[in-house]
């Protein structure tokens, strides 16, 4: 579609585009001082991330923003250019946002984390210890156990609490069915991860066995959290792959995202983000600064600067 | 026989109740079977609107635009030059009272630009020392009011300051002051056009209904993708969500103004204008004012919604608690929402019924008096902040700015009430949540599930016809028809069956506590208190402690709803017994009936228009909760609300998730609206 | 307070031929009609006849009451004269000008300027005190605030309120927010008054005060006054001339005793049937001529007077007494006889003889 541009409009771009040319002519490679803008979700390692790689770019002479920001939603918006780049995107809960977004357009894969992730059904690490189940961890076990996992509204039989279903669809049911399951567990879908702790919690106060959705990293390591051992992944084996869905969840990758803009207009602080590399370990220990020590996001993010200037400095440069 | 059935309603019902009945049992179950469900004509509309949204937003009439961060012109459709200019607008005001209190440099930026902010790092705004403001806010709450606002102003802040809670709060609080007003003028500018022409009432009616009741999750999307990310999103979302109670009060309020003052108005010589901003508006402006607090309660009850789309604040800081269960800070938020609400509720009550003195022969000093004592306040403030600087040399001056977690904290407080809550209650209510789900909860979901749709029409319209007659059923029908032709009339169902339990429950307490409380003008003053708390303390906060007790279950999605949606009843309730006019308790009295024959025979039904509207909130307040029922855990609209942010097609399958709970609402809103205007007239109310 | 005292001819309201019809389709049913409007059958057409061809001229310093029961059409005939609400079909003057034709503009430069009204339920503002009430006509009218206070300040005084001037309208008295209505009313010095049942919520000792107040009022101001009321007393101590109405028709306009002792239609017969008459006419219906032969007493009544008012003095005294002008002088005499005639005598055709 070719419209005619407003003339005043064109004026007023074609003077500024003849200023500035002139005036950043010089000094090419330099970054926009426009801020980049970084989302801040809710789990405590994204939040310290996001902190600690504004402070990098703060660093690198940058002006950095943060807004809060949906965890699903935010994809859209990095489309759009409101939010500049995304740190932290998991593969089976982001994943399918994040090449939604792509898919449109507007959104560039800026790399992947040394971090592996898992995202999978398992149980606490004490109804291994106290037998609840025997067997567990291997999934074979839960053909004989499944009246110890039964709720009120289960009907009778063993339930599995899955995240919301946008995150996965219905990848489990769909696994129960394969697996041979299906009589015997049915499974519900929480509304949000708060759900999932609060049973976690809740299932531990009463010394109750359930399984939940859960992954790793994450906060819950640190009180123990067993995963489900299911016949390993292979591509193509899941149903909407159309394999035949008697499968786990593979080891994850934990990607960065940006706004296509983002290179051109931040070319250094994009080299730095593209660089920019976790380890399971370094996730661990920025949320463990926070759930763990108690302290502040902030104060995490720069203490975590000062300790491991080793670790960021070369990305920077 | 005919005859009868003409003249009793009840009976007409009764007839309806058997006929639906015998529907559900003789109507197979078959799919592929209209009389079961009805094909999902609908199925491609959230597309549609997708496409729509996307050609308008992406596509449509593009203009040439420079962009100098990458030296290249590009593409911008006009659409969202308009809306982002918006955005931006909104964002400066946000940013301007945001850095008056906090300090910053977007402003500056505003008028230069990044560059030359970044080249001359001087030109940063300081941010005033807690002090001040709360000093501040105290001479306000002094000039406003008296001493007793002046206390309550000056503790509000200083409990913030000191509990660590400063910066989110002041970011709030400047989303707060520009959004509210906002919504105020917007909502008295459309209030006035209404009350002008009977045709934008009549436009602006079912639109108000829907903005009310559409859950606010599914427009977060359209606000994003058309406004962007940011306070301004948060701002605007608010917006839409706060208005409606403005408008409606302040026709209300306009309408109930009697001709002879309007008329009075005219005849000093009143022009149009003046006649609005000095006669109708002020005259109505009991009404008008309870549309300002509804504002500021609205306002804050979507700080944590806002922030989804990018408003800071104590909203993010909330969720980032409850996403580790740390219920105690959670909480600690909740009170800090809670408190400026009321404060600015209270500010804004007191500027309104602000009296001049004409008489009080004034020196400049008296006149000035409060602007000298902020002068006073903020030097202080400035000294004491710089004597803090000394004192506190490991980097946090507390008399300058307490840190976020560096004040005092009650978290564990809290905590400590929940646990013990917990411990408590935990065995006691097992016991009930299974009985209650098992043997209540999934037989009536399973009885809604089995409805097919030719009954479920029937009963409806047949109820729209017996209470209002052909237009009412079409009206009904329509709703109806809406959400039976998308794919989601099962999820409806089950919405349909949350709502109703929640509905009966919520209706249940509310009016036996607001009966019970207004038999002592003080227990209901208390009531209404504890309704203004309830309705803006976030219900994310009791969304753990209700999963703690009843698990991820119905039992906890039906009590998170009811704690909001008892609210209107209770309310409305004490409302409606109130203004039963005393002369008929007196007559009661006089004819020697007891206290309880009085209350059955008099107040209840002199009452009961009242309480229907009461009721009629309660399925709003009760589909608006829809939602956070699903962050739960539910298997209906909600959840499909909450998933769409995630999807391809999230803009159109949230606007049409919305609208269909939406449908609902106005359905039951349409029944109750009629019956109760009718039993109004009967009562000679109106 | 009379007409004959005024020299001037000209009226300062005019109506010609004015209908007030509410309803939708009020103005084709009024063309179609052709000025002979049938309330009854504009009612099967879902229109209500409010005022039904009213013609009538008030003259400066004029006091016309406007009579009728409830839903007769006073109010809305004073409404078509303020223009309030527009008539339908007619035509009305103030002060030679067509007010009907008036802009929105001139029509509130003539209402700043010309108009005050006061209204049964007072219509005061409740958001303002006492004397922002009273200031708010000047106000609107871009009066400053110093002086719009300090004039509604004297307007207080001149309806006998002084110090309450921080008191909100809902803290008065019934009868003290009447006189806030009427000193709001006088603040711009109109010279058109309209008054609507300003007395009819008040109770009846105090709307007798007020009625008393009202006099001395006009006394003092002497503007044209329109009044409504739907009582025939109050009506007949202030009016220069009544107007009475019956379902939009003004079925007689005359003086009080005129109206008492010839009623042009049955409805007015039937409606001052039981007005006594001492309560109507002057003491100038029953004097006799002064004839110097007769000795007279020194007690001298002005022959303005009611003859009620004044009936007492004329029966206790011996010899008939004298009765003056309004400049002193003696302009005749009356006899007990008369009086105890018009008292006891039922209707007297010799009395109404002597009128106009
Ligand atoms: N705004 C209106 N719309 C329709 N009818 C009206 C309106 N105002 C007055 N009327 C009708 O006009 C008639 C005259 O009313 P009104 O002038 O108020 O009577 P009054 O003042 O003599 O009691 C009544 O029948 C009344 O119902
Ligand atoms: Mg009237």
């Amino acid at each position: 579609m070719k419209l005619r541009t407003p003339k005043s409009l064109r004026t007023l771009a074609v003077a500024s585009a003849i200023a500035l040319t002139s005036f950043t002519g010089v000094a090419k490679a330099a970054d926009s001082t426009q801020p980049i803008v970084i989302p801040i979700h809710n789990w405590s390692s994204q939040v310290v991330m996001a902190y600690v790689l504004g402070g990098m770019f703060e660093s690198m002479g940058n002006n950095v923003e943060y807004v809060p920001a949906d965890s699903q939603a935010v994809y859209e918006s990095i489309r759009n250019g409101d939010v500049t780049l995304s740190h932290e995107v998991w593969q089976s809960t982001f994943g399918k946002s994040f090449y939604n977004a792509m898919a449109k357009g507007g959104v560039i894969d800026a790399g992947t984390h040394s971090a592996t992730t898992l995202e999978e059904m398992g149980v606490p690490t004490w109804v291994i210890e106290q037998d609840l189940c025997p067997g567990l961890p291997n999934w074979e076990a839960l053909k004989d156990c499944h009246e110890a996992f039964a709720t009120a509204d289960s009907g009778g039989k063993g339930r599995w609490l899955e995240g919301p279903q946008s995150w996965h669809g219905n990848l489990m049911p769909e696994r129960l069915e394969a697996l041979g399951l299906a009589d015997n567990w049915t499974v519900k879908f929480a509304g949000g991860a708060d759900a999932l702790w609060t049973e976690l919690a809740s299932a531990k106060k009463e010394g109750r066995a359930t399984i939940v959705f859960n992954w790793t990293p994450n906060f819950t390591d640190a009180e123990g959290f067993t995963f489900i051992e299911f016949p390993e992944y292979t591509p193509g084996c899941r149903k909407e792959d159309g394999g035949d869905g008697k499968c786990g969840s593979p080891k994850g990758w934990l990607k960065k995202a940006a706004n296509y803009k983002f290179p051109k207009t931040h070319p250094a602080a994009y080299t730095a983000f593209s660089k920019l590399d976790f380890t399971t370990t370094q996730i661990g220990e920025m949320a463990a600064l926070v759930d763990i020590e108690k302290m502040d996001h902030k104060d995490a993010a720069a203490k975590w600067l000062a300790d491991n200037e080793a670790v960021w400095m070369p990305w920077v440069k | 026989m005919m005859e009868l059935l003409r003249e009793h309603k009840y009976l007409q019902f009764m007839l309806l109740i058997a006929v639906f009945l015998l529907m559900c049992m003789f109507v197979p179950a078959t799919d592929g079977s209209w009389l079961w469900r009805l094909p999902p004509l609908f199925k491609q509309l959230p597309l549609m609107i997708n496409n729509s949204v996307d050609f308008l937003m992406f596509e449509w009439w593009l203009v040439d635009v420079y962009d100098p961060d990458i030296e290249e012109y590009e593409k911008q459709p006009v659409m969202r030059q308009v809306t982002r200019g918006i955005s931006g607008f909104i964002l400066f005001l946000i940013e301007f009272v945001r850095e008056l209190i906090l300090g910053g440099v977007k402003t500056i930026v505003t008028f230069t630009s990044w560059d030359w902010a970044t080249e001359n790092p001087w030109a940063r705004w300081p941010g005033l020392p807690w002090t001040v403001v709360a000093g501040g806010a105290a001479i306000l709450g002094y000039r406003l009011s008296g001493i007793g606002l002046a206390l309550f102003a000056g503790f509000t802040f200083v409990y913030i300051a000191i509990f660590g809670q400063w910066e989110p709060s002041m970011q709030t609080l400047s989303f707060v002051l520009i959004a509210a007003p906002m919504a105020i003028l917007i909502g008295l500018a459309l209030g006035v056009c209404a009350y002008k022409s009977k045709t934008v009432e009549t436009i602006l009616n079912p639109l108000l209904n829907i903005a009310q009741i559409m859950p606010h999750f599914s427009y977060l999307i359209p606000v994003m993708v058309f406004f962007g990310i940011g306070d301004h999103a948060g701002a605007i979302a608010t917006i839409i969500f706060a208005t409606p109670p403005m408008v409606r009060l302040t026709l209300l309020g306009l309408k109930k103004v009697s001709p002879e003052v309007a008329e009075a108005g005219r005849m000093a010589g009143c022009t149009d204008r003046q006649l609005m901003r000095r006669v109708l508006i002020p005259t109505a402006r009991r009404d008008i004012l309870i549309g300002v607090n509804q504002v500021i309660m609205q306002c804050l009850a979507m700080v944590v919604i806002a922030s989804l789309i990018g408003a800071k604040g104590l909203g993010n800081d909330l969720l980032i608690a409850l996403n580790r269960l740390r219920i105690g800070l959670a909480l600690e938020i909740g009170v800090c929402i809670v408190l400026i609400a009321i404060v600015l509720d209270r500010l804004s009550l007191a500027w309104a019924n602000k009296q001049t003195d004409y008489f009080a022969d004034q020196s400049f000093k008296q006149r000035h008096k409060h602007s000298i004592w902020f002068m006073g306040v903020f030097l202080a403030g400035v000294v004491l902040a710089w004597i803090g600087s000394l004192v506190f040399k490991e980097g946090f001056n507390y008399l300058y700015l307490i840190p976020h977690n560096k004040g005092l904290t009650t978290g564990p407080f809290w905590q400590a009430g929940v646990d013990w809550l917990w411990d408590t209650f935990f065995y006691t209510l097992k016991g009930f949540n299974e009985w209650f789900i098992v043997d209540v909860l999934i037989p009536v979901k399973t009885a809604f599930l089995a409805m097919p749709v030719v009954a479920t029409f029937t009963l409806a319209m047949g109820t729209g016809f017996i209470v209002g007659g052909i237009r009412s059923a079409l009206i009904v029908g329509g709703y109806l028809l809406f959400i039976a032709l998308t794919e989601w009339w099962d999820r409806a169902l089950i919405t349909s069956y949350l709502m109703t339990m929640a509905v009966l429950i919520s209706g249940l307490i509310g009016i036996v506590a607001g009966t019970l409380c207004a038999q002592h003008p003080r227990a209901a003053r208390w009531l209404l208190v504890w309704c203004d708390t309830f309705q803006t303390f976030p219900s994310f906060i009791y969304l753990i402690p209700v999963m703690m007790l009843f698990g991820v279950t119905d039992t906890s999605v039906l009590i998170a709803i009811v704690v909001y949606a008892t609210i209107p009843a209770a309310r409305y309730t004490v409302v409606g017994l109130q203004s039963v006019p005393e002369q008929l308790h007196d007559a009661g009295s006089m004819a020697g009936v007891n206290r309880f024959q009085r209350y059955l025979s008099i107040e209840l039904p002199m009452s009961f228009p009242h309480m229907a509207l009461g009721i009629n909130q309660t399925v709003v307040f009760a589909l608006a909760m829809v939602i956070i029922g699903a962050l739960i855990g539910t298997d209906d609209l909600g959840q499909l609300i909450l998933g769409a942010i995630s999807e391809k097609q999230g803009v159109g399958n949230g606007l049409v998730l919305g609208f269909c709970v939406a449908f609902i609402g106005l359905a039951i809103d349409q029944i109750l609206r009629t019956w109760a205007n009718q039993r109004k007239a009967a009562l000679g109310l109106e | 307070m009379s007409s004959e005292a005024s020299n001037s001819n000209d009226p300062v309201i005019r109506c010609e031929n004015v209908f007030k019809i509410f309803g939708d389709n009020a103005k084709r049913m009024m063309k179609e009609s052709g000025g002979e409007v049938d309330a009854a059958k504009f009612q099967e057409q879902g229109c209500i006849v409010g005022v039904n061809n009213a013609s009538f001229d008030v003259h400066p310093g004029e006091l016309l009451i406007i009579m009728g029961l409830s839903g007769s059409g006073k109010s809305t005939l004073l409404r078509c004269i303020s223009r309030l609400t527009d008539a339908t079909a007619g035509k009305i003057f103030i002060e030679g000008e067509d007010i009907l034709k008036m802009n929105n503009k001139q029509l509130i430069q003539l209402r700043r300027s010309k108009m005050g009204m006061v209204f049964q339920s007072f219509a005061l503002l409740p958001h303002k005190t006492v004397l922002e009430n009273i200031a708010f006509p000047l106000q609107v009218k871009g009066v400053s605030t110093d002086d719009s206070i300090k004039r509604a300040g004297e307007m207080m005084e001149l309806v006998s309120l002084s110090g309450r001037e921080n008191y909100f309208p809902r803290e008065l008295s019934g009868g003290q927010q009447q006189r806030v209505g009427i000193a709001r009313s006088l603040a711009i010095e109109p010279d058109i008054w309209f008054l609507d049942e300003p007395f009819s919520a008040l109770d009846p000792l105090i709307r007798k005060e007020m009625q008393d107040e009202f006099l001395r009022l006009q006394g003092v101001l002497s503007k044209t006054i329109l009044f409504v009321t739907h009582d025939f007393d109050e009506a007949l101590r202030l009016a220069d001339r009544i107007a009475i109405m019956k379902d939009g028709i003004i079925e007689q306009l005359d003086t009080p005793a005129n109206i008492v002792l010839n009623p042009a239609t049955e409805y007015v017969r039937k409606f001052t049937e039981e007005v006594p008459r001492e309560k109507v006419l002057k003491i100038e219906t029953v004097m006799d001529p002064v004839n110097p032969a007769d000795p007279v007493s020194d007690i001298k009544v002005s022959k303005d007077a009611i003859i009620e008012s004044v009936a007492e003095v004329v029966l206790n005294s011996s010899k008939p007494v004298s009765v003056i002008d309004s400049t002193g002088a003696i302009v005749g005499a009356v006899h007990a006889s008369k009086v105890v005639h018009l008292l006891f005598g039922g209707h007297s055709k010799e009395t109404s003889g002597q009128l106009s």
